[in-house]
């Protein structure tokens, strides 16, 4: 029992940051209707604005208010002046966009190798090392405050996209584009903002993973996969189905590890997912109807 | 105008100068040696660590004399961890620049695949990495190793088991799901089962993974004696802070992998790595003549640390101009004759090629148990050798101050 228990806790507080990482994902799926493959490198590079801002003595969890923002305004600028223009370019393929973020991905890689080098870094924090126990089950300290966290901005972003303005901008332009240009929706703005949003969400989980993990550029590649299951998982452009895409994987993956085998951990998550695109094909969000 | 003449002249100067060295230095009659290591691919960062090694004691060599006043010459060879491209890089070294004596060998499979090349052309090769076993055991008479073979690396745990782990009875396995975890489990796995030990849990993993609570999980309900990892040091690190987590108390924590004695390892686990034994084949507080003076050369000339794949390479050189001094004439026979006789204690512990069980023209070395203490890589047994007393059993994580 403690074993299965144990396995939960993992598997859930793990689930929580993946929730977070697929979000960002999600969201710009849903509304911009394209796949960001270099979701798991703008984690990466968030990753490492937390390691310098460590450097000099701040805090990770800290850091959130400095690489978020800028993450933000990466994210605009990479929809504004890289992406956005590619709409209106006629070319044989219609996806260029999502190979424009490949090459996105691939120069965020090498230019942070460049700066920082293949070399692993880490961050070691006074609770790095914590845990607190309820019972017979350990909690890691570290892992708890950010599940806290991505629960807590995974529940603000569903009411920012329910209650406010831009929020319902936003989701309208992911129903439908044309529709919402017809309504006056500045839907240029709105992908903009967007992929502005889905960077600075996924640059949270990066602050919040960095004190338990450790920081190498090539890092943001099986991200960027981990991210795009938990979308297809939970649906495109849900956010309630990124929590449950979340969990999900987290759960499998944890569960799948104590009872089969952690050498198979990446195939029991990608089981799943081919199981999810056969049987259930628009994801969890089918099922809640959010 | 007038500037740049006077630039061009001043790059001329400069060009003059720098081919009157390289003139000079190839005017003088110099050694050829061949070195055979992984520069590029996934293995070139210990190949590098063993290139500095090389170029460092092929220079201290140089700067005393060189052999018999002449100058040692390194002709490096990219294997690129293949062992097509490894024996291809002999071959070559062998007919086109005729060196007289190969050395390095860093992966196992490469100094399979190099050996016999060096054997057929009776081309001495000084292996100083690459550890299969059979390498030495085929009687060529043309190889010699300097490094243990791979069955005796875990002799130093086995010994400490004998002597001072008596009441370890039952081991969790935990490796990297990769071929050097598997091979390096599977070979640990017989030894347990030989000194009668009971394997209760064994768990291969994937390198790179965020969380190994579940199967740290499996391990404490297992409740071991010891747990081995083999584990490469980012995935060392977070295997114990999470075992800590845990509270996992085995009696002992050993590495089986070089992950475990790289200072990385300590910095990022912090205080979980406390008291975690590896086994290892070289440390640079042993009582070698030039042991420390090594390590401490290559941190102020290259700004990283090396570890026991340098040591082997850095004394496989010495081991090499010490046979080349020794030999009749510069011939791969007479070298070979000279190597045969070698008695040479050098950084990495005494050099002598001797032949025992099936192995010939090995060198036979002790293996070490090292653990953390302090954030200090101190070396705990063979007793002869150690450098602080081992602390057994590791103390329990809430009984640590």
């Amino acid at each position: 029992m403690d074993v299965f228990l144990q396995t939960l806790v993992a598997g859930v507080l793990k689930g929580g940051l993946y929730a977070l990482i697929g979000i960002g994902m999600t969201l710009i799926m849903g509304v911009m209707g394209i796949i960001n493959l270099a979701h798991g490198q703008l984690m990466m590079l968030a990753m490492y604005v937390t390691f310098v801002l460590n450097t000099m003595g701040v805090d990770p969890y800290f850091s959130l208010f400095v690489a978020m923002p800028l993450l933000f305004l990466l994210g605009v600028g990479l929809q504004k002046f890289l992406l956005n223009p590619l709409i209106k370019a006629d070319t044989i393929l219609p996806e260029n966009q999502v190979l424009m973020t490949v090459g996105i991905g691939m120069a965020l890689t090498e230019i942070v190798r460049f700066g920082f080098t293949s070399d692993y870094k880490y961050i070691t924090t006074t609770y790095s090392n914590e845990t607190f126990f309820l019972g017979k089950i350990s909690f890691s300290m570290a892992l708890t405050i950010a599940f806290g966290i991505a629960i807590a901005f995974t529940v603000a972003m569903f009411f920012f996209l329910i209650k406010t303005d831009l929020g319902r901008s936003i989701r309208a332009t992911a129903q439908d584009k044309d529709a919402a240009t017809l309504m006056g929706v500045n839907t240029g703005r709105i992908t903009v903002i967007t992929f502005g949003l889905g960077s600075a969400l996924v640059a949270a989980a990066g602050c919040l993973l960095a004190p338990v993990y450790y920081i190498f550029p090539d890092l943001g590649g099986p991200f960027t996969a981990k991210a795009f299951i938990i979308t297809i998982l939970g649906g495109l452009g849900s956010t309630v189905g990124a929590i449950f895409g979340g969990v999900t994987l987290g759960l499998a993956e944890s569960m799948g590890a104590t009872y089969f085998g952690m050498e198979y951990e990446d195939i029991i998550g990608l089981t799943i997912f081919v199981l999810v695109l056969l049987f259930l094909p628009g994801g969890f969000k089918r099922l809640t109807k959010v | 105008m007038r500037g740049m003449i006077k630039g061009a002249s001043v790059v001329a100067a400069v060009m003059l100068a720098i081919g009157a060295t390289t003139g000079g230095a190839l005017a003088a009659d110099g050694i050829k040696v061949g070195v055979l290591l992984p520069l590029t691919g996934s293995q070139a960062k210990f190949g590098e660590i063993e290139k500095r090694s090389y170029e460092m004691a092929a220079a201290e060599i140089n700067a005393k004399g060189g052999v018999n006043g002449k100058k040692i010459e390194l002709l490096f060879e990219d294997d690129t961890g293949k062992p097509d491209v490894g024996r291809s890089g002999v071959e070559k070294l062998i007919s086109r620049e005729k060196v007289p004596v190969i050395t390095g060998g860093y992966s196992s499979s490469v100094t399979a695949a190099a050996a016999p090349v060096a054997q057929q052309f009776k081309v001495p090769f000084v292996i100083c990495t690459g550890s299969a076993d059979d390498v030495t055991e085929k009687g060529y008479d043309y190889v010699f190793r300097v490094n243990p073979p791979a069955s005796e690396y875990p002799n130093a745990v086995k010994s400490f088991l004998h002597e001072v782990g008596k009441d370890v009875k039952t081991i969790a396995l935990l490796y990297e799901n990769s071929a050097f975890g598997q091979s390096s489990s599977k070979s640990f796995e017989a030894d347990a089962v030989a000194l009668g030990l009971k394997i209760v849990v064994k768990e291969g993993y994937q390198a790179g993974a965020i969380d190994f609570k579940p199967i740290l999980t499996k391990v404490k309900a297992a409740n071991p004696d010891m747990i081995y990892m083999v584990s490469y040091v980012m995935d060392a690190s977070l295997l114990m802070r999470q075992s800590k987590e845990l509270r996992i108390n085995p009696k002992m924590f050993v590495g089986g992998g070089a992950g475990f004695t790289l200072p990385e390892f300590a910095k990022s686990a912090g205080d979980a790595s406390d008291g975690v034994y590896s086994a290892t084949l070289w440390v640079d507080t042993l009582p070698f003549p030039g042991a420390k003076e090594y390590a401490s050369n290559f941190r102020k000339k290259y700004g990283s640390e090396t570890e026991y794949h340098g040591a082997e390479a850095y004394a496989a050189m010495y081991v090499v101009a010490d046979a080349l001094k020794r030999a009749k004439s510069i011939t791969p026979r007479d070298v070979r004759d000279a190597l045969v006789k070698t008695d040479l204690k050098t950084a990495f512990g005494p050099v002598k090629f001797i032949s025992y069980g099936k192995k010939t023209q090995q060198n036979k070395l002790d293996t070490y148990l090292v653990q953390w203490q302090k954030g200090n890589l101190e070396a705990v047994w063979p007793k002869s050798v150690a450098t602080k007393k081992y602390i057994y059993p590791t103390p329990h994580w809430d009984k640590r101050k």
